[in-house]
C-alpha cells in the first residue's frame, strides 16, 4: 500500500459510559474510494465526526495526510471536504453565495471564481442564483458536494450521501464521486448503507460492528475471499456472522 | 475570518428582513418618543401660559415658566423606556438568530470542518450583531436630531454630544441582550426553548430585578426624593445596595443624567452606573466564547 492518506490507530470514542468506537486501526491509501459499512449505531458517523475534526476522540489517534486531527486541526481542515448526511445550507442565500462564503472559510483567496468553477464543474451552474431554501433533496445534495469540493480538498468525506435520493439522484451521485476521484485524484471516505452502490463505486471497504472494525479489504479481494456469496449484501451478512 | 463571518451574518439578517423590520421599528419608536415629548411639553407650557394669563387678569404676578428651562434632550425621555422594552427584545432576537441557525440547520458542521476556529466564528457573529445595533442606534440618533431641530429650532454642540453619548450607552446596553440571545441559543437543546429562555432572561432583567432593587423602595414614586424614607430597615437597605445588579436601573440612571432628566446627577455616580452594563457585556462575551468551544456541533438542535 502507498503512503496512507487516512490512518486510524487504536481509535476510541466513548459517550459517557457507552464505548462506541473500540480500538479501530485502519489505513486508507491515496486515491481509494473507501466504503465504511455497518449497522445503525455501529459508530460510522462518530468515526467520521472525529476525522472531520468535529469531535475529539477519547483514545487513540487519527491522521489525515500525516496531520493529527486533534493537534493539527488547521492543517487537517485544509485537506478535507465534508458532506454531512441531510446536508443543509443557508436557505436565505443563493447557492453561489453559500459556496463563496464556505470557500472563504476554507482560505480560498478568489472565492467567487472558485464557487463559479465548482458549480460549472458539477454541471449545476443553473442553480447558482437560486436560493438554497427552495431546493429539492437532490439539488441540495449536488450543492452539498459543491461546498465539499469548492476548496479542492485531497480527502472527501461523505456521510450517507445517497439517503433520500431517487434512483436518478443516486446514479448521478455515483458518477460524481467517480469523476472527482478520477479527475481530481480525491480520496473518498464514504459512510453508507447502500451495498449496491458500494459494489459499484468503492475500491475498498471496511465493516464496523458495534464500534469494532471487523473487516477491511479491497472489493476485488473481498469478492475472491467469499466466492460463494452472490452479492455484497450476502458478504456483509457473512462477515457479520464471522465477527467474534 | 471574523469579518467574513460578520459579513455573512449581516447578509443573512438582511435576507431574513430582520434589518428592515428592526430598523423600521426603532425609527418609528424614536419618532414617537419625539412626538410624545413635544406634545406633553407643549401641553404643559400652554396650561402654564393659560394660568399666567388668568393670574394676570386677576392682577396677580406670575412666575416665569419653569418648563421652558427644561433641557432640550428631555423631550426624548420616553426613549429611556422604549430601548429597554423594545430595543432589548430586538437585540435578543438578533443574537438568537445569529447562532441558532448553525445548530438547527446543522450548518455548524460545515463551518467547523474548515479553517475557521470557534472563537473567530463567535467573534464574527458578535461583530455582526453589534454592527447592526450600532447602525440602528445611529439611525435613531439622526431621527432624534431631526425631531429636536424641528421642535427647538437649534441644537447646541453639547446637546449633540449628549445625544451621541446616550445612543452609545444604549448600544452597549442592547449588546448585553444580543449576547443573552446568543448564550441561550448555545445552552438550549431545542430551538424554540432557546428563544423562550432568552425571553425569560429578558423578563427577569427588565422587570423582576428592578422590582427587587429600586422598585421595592416605597417612596420611589415621590420623585425627586432620592433618599427613601424606609432605608433604616435592613431589608430596604439590602435591596438598595443590590441596585447595581439591575442594569435596567443603571441604564435609566445614566440616561437620565445624559438627557438631563435626573434630579441631582453627579459625574461619579454616572460613571459608576456604567460599570455594571459594561461588566455584563464582557462577562457574557466570555461565557459565549467558552460555551462555543465546548458546544457539540456534531449534533443538531431540533424544533421537536
Amino acid at each position: 500500500m502507498s503512503e496512507p492518506v487516512i490512518e486510524l490507530r487504536g481509535l476510541q470514542h466513548r459517550y459517557d459510559t457507552d464505548l462506541v468506537l473500540r480500538d479501530v486501526d485502519l489505513k486508507i491509501a491515496r486515491g481509494e474510494i473507501f466504503g465504511f459499512l455497518g449497522h445503525n449505531g455501529a459508530g460510522k458517523t462518530t468515526a467520521m465526526n472525529i476525522l472531520t475534526t468535529l469531535l475529539t476522540p477519547t483514545g487513540g489517534t487519527a491522521t489525515i495526510c500525516g496531520y493529527d486531527v486533534v493537534t493539527d486541526r488547521r492543517h487537517v481542515t485544509r485537506q478535507i471536504g465534508y458532506l454531512p448526511a441531510d446536508v443543509r445550507m443557508y436557505g436565505h442565500l443563493t447557492a453561489a453565495e453559500n459556496l463563496e462564503f464556505l470557500a472563504k472559510l476554507s482560505g480560498v483567496t478568489d472565492a467567487r471564481t472558485a464557487a463559479r468553477e465548482t458549480l460549472d464543474y458539477l454541471g449545476c451552474a443553473d442553480l447558482a442564483k437560486r436560493r438554497v431554501g427552495t431546493f429539492s433533496t437532490g439539488m441540495r445534495q449536488r450543492i452539498g458536494i459543491a461546498q465539499a469540493i469548492v476548496h479542492r480538498p485531497q480527502v472527501l468525506f461523505l456521510d450517507e450521501p445517497t439517503s433520500g435520493l431517487d434512483p436518478m439522484g443516486v446514479r448521478q451521485l455515483r458518477e460524481t464521486v467517480q469523476q472527482l476521484n478520477r479527475d481530481l485524484g480525491m480520496t473518498v471516505f464514504m459512510n453508507t448503507h447502500q451495498l449496491s452502490e458500494v459494489s459499484k463505486v468503492c475500491t475498498t471497504i471496511g465493516v464496523l460492528n458495534h464500534g469494532e472494525l471487523i473487516y477491511n479489504d479491497s472489493i476485488e479481494a473481498t469478492l475472491r475471499r467469499f466466492p460463494d456469496e452472490a452479492s455484497l449484501e450476502d458478504i456483509y451478512v457473512r462477515v457479520g456472522e464471522l465477527a467474534p | 475570518m471574523i469579518t467574513t463571518i460578520a459579513s455573512q451574518q449581516s447578509q443573512l439578517l438582511r435576507r431574513q428582513h430582520v434589518t428592515l423590520v428592526g430598523l423600521a421599528t426603532m425609527l418609528a419608536v424614536t419618532a414617537m418618543a419625539g412626538i410624545l415629548g413635544w406634545s406633553s411639553h407643549h401641553t404643559i407650557v400652554r396650561v402654564f401660559d393659560e394660568a399666567v394669563r388668568l393670574q394676570a387678569a386677576a392682577g396677580q404676578p406670575a412666575p416665569a415658566n419653569p418648563f421652558l428651562l427644561k433641557p432640550n434632550l428631555s423631550l426624548l425621555s420616553n426613549m429611556v423606556v422604549y430601548i429597554p422594552l423594545i430595543g432589548s427584545l430586538l437585540a435578543l432576537v438578533v443574537g438568537h438568530l445569529a447562532l441558532v441557525e448553525d445548530q438547527g440547520q446543522a450548518t455548524g458542521r460545515l463551518l467547523f470542518t474548515r479553517q475557521v476556529t470557534r472563537s473567530q466564528y463567535v467573534l464574527g457573529k458578535i461583530l455582526a450583531c453589534t454592527r447592526f445595533l450600532a447602525v440602528t442606534m445611529a439611525a435613531c440618533a439622526l431621527v432624534s436630531v431631526a425631531a429636536l431641530v424641528v421642535v427647538n429650532r437649534a441644537l447646541s454642540a453639547s446637546d449633540v454630544g449628549r445625544l451621541a453619548g446616550f445612543y452609545v450607552l444604549s448600544w452597549a446596553y442592547l449588546t448585553v441582550f444580543a449576547l443573552v440571545g446568543m448564550l441561550t441559543a448555545l445552552l438550549a437543546r431545542r430551538r424554540s426553548l432557546a428563544l423562550l429562555s432568552a425571553m425569560g432572561v429578558w423578563l427577569v432583567i427588565t422587570f423582576v430585578v428592578p422590582q427587587f432593587t429600586s422598585g421595592l423602595r416605597p417612596t420611589q414614586s415621590l420623585n425627586p426624593l432620592t433618599e427613601p424614607v424606609g432605608t433604616s430597615q435592613a431589608f430596604f437597605r439590602a435591596t438598595q445596595r443590590a441596585q447595581p445588579l439591575s442594569i435596567v436601573e443603571q441604564y435609566k440612571t445614566v440616561s437620565g443624567t445624559i438627557l438631563g432628566t435626573a434630579p441631582n446627577p453627579t459625574t461619579g455616580d454616572t460613571l459608576l452606573a456604567i460599570v455594571p452594563i459594561v461588566s455584563a457585556a464582557i462577562l457574557l462575551t466570555l461565557l459565549v466564547l467558552w460555551k462555543v468551544q465546548h458546544h457539540d456541533y456534531a449534533r443538531s438542535v431540533t424544533d421537536e
